[in-house]
């Protein structure tokens, strides 16, 4: 469904014309067999935890949300209208897959799960996260991640 | 995500992005990625399918081992099954015609809570107010005279986008509360073709639009109807 072909008109030309931010690296960061690593989730669907502040419009922030937070307590604040939240409502694992990575480090698939995830506001302009990307990143290698899976919504 | 998983990496985090637009991932030139042809918002495929959640992920995780240089994009295979209608299908409450909106969350109530019995959560809850609050805020909205918003840190304008966006997840509860797997087209047509909420929100729209308020009209305009359900006119 999100073969551009597929999207209705408005939303498709203004996703063909995002001004996606080019930049001149082209970083690739090795690590350990996949058996051995720690997944973490970072999530664009600006997550929050019930009564928190919705993430607002330019936000440019992140929020943590913690891997044992029970998925009731967690709300999705994106201010797009223009993507489902259906399947949301019926399996929180369609958009933050907690469960199916505990699973794959159950059957040592994965080396292990992050006790924290990342989320921020997917609309807000990526080249105003800097201080995130930076905080982010401080935050997973503190925790000693080594595969973060970035999660669309 | 491209972007941000990019800058990531070159902060020391090995990553992979699932895309959703593979144009935006080609542009950012990801490190690794794995593109899923899926309807945006869905980044895993299928709800309540696990098995279908974890081929998704054994791919996207998979191209840690497999990806030998940057900028690898791969594409997954599969369809998700769930973008397809269900025949037959019907939310599971019906509505009388004609109801006044606060009636009509009334009524969509019992189905709404056998959704959170059933699935032993909600995803309402962004404004803090209580459904039978939502009805007064929403119209509110149609005159253009926001009251003040109760909630801290929120303008009457956000706090109306959020009551919208409350409302609608209230009601794609109720309509799927039996357990059913129907496609989200056809929650959609039900909601915004069936529902006094789907055409109060089109009243909304438009009356936001007409506002000399910028707050309400910048909300109005972008934030309550999705583009793809704008009634023009």
């Amino acid at each position: 469904m999100a073969r551009l072909d597929d999207i209705n008109p408005a939303t498709r030309q203004r996703l063909i014309d995002l001004d996606c931010p080019s930049f001149d690296i082209q970083p690739f960061v090795d690590g350990p067999p996949l058996d051995r690593r720690k997944v973490a989730i970072v999530s664009s669907a600006a997550l929050i935890g019930r009564g928190e502040l919705p993430f607002l419009p330019g936000a440019a922030d992140f929020r943590t949300v913690p891997n044992d937070r029970p998925a009731s307590d967690i709300l999705m604040s994106h201010i797009s209208v223009n993507f489902d939240r259906h399947g949301w409502v019926r399996d929180p694992n369609l958009v933050l897959p907690r469960d199916r990575l505990a699973e794959l480090a159950a059957e040592g698939a994965i080396g292990g799960v992050a006790d924290t995830h990342f989320t921020v506001m997917g609309s807000t302009d990526p080249r105003e996260m800097t201080a995130t990307a930076d905080a982010i990143a401080a935050g997973l290698k503190a925790e000693g991640v080594t595969a973060a899976l970035l999660l669309p919504v | 995500m491209s972007a941000l998983g990019l800058m990531l990496e070159a902060r020391g985090i090995p990553t992979v992005v699932v895309g959703l637009i593979r144009l935006h991932m080609e542009k950012v030139k990801v490190p690794r990625g794995l593109w899923v042809p899926f309807e945006l918002g869905r980044p895993l495929g299928e709800p309540e399918d696990a098995a279908f959640q974890t081929r998704v992920l054994r791919a996207a995780l998979g191209l840690f081992a497999t990806a030998r240089a940057p900028s690898t994009i791969v594409d997954f295979a599969e369809e998700a099954p769930g973008r397809l209608p269900l025949p037959g299908w019907r939310p599971a409450v019906t509505l009388a015609p004609g109801l006044a909106l606060a009636d009509e969350i009334r009524a969509l109530a019992p189905a709404q809570a056998a959704h959170v019995q059933r699935r032993r959560r909600s995803t309402v809850g962004l404004t803090g107010l209580a459904p039978a609050d939502w009805a007064g805020h929403l119209t509110a909205g149609l005159s253009g005279a926001l009251p003040a918003s109760p909630r801290p840190g929120l303008s009457p304008a956000q706090l109306l986008k959020f009551c919208a966006d409350d409302l609608k997840a209230f009601y794609s509860e109720a309509a799927q509360s039996d357990g059913a797997r129907p496609s989200s087209r056809q929650v959609d047509d039900w909601f915004w073709n069936e529902t006094t909420a789907g055409r109060t929100l089109q009243a909304i729209r438009k009356a936001a639009l007409a506002s000399d308020q910028a707050g309400l009209k910048a909300v109005g305009g972008n934030l309550i109807v999705p583009g793809a359900r704008v009634v023009a006119g």
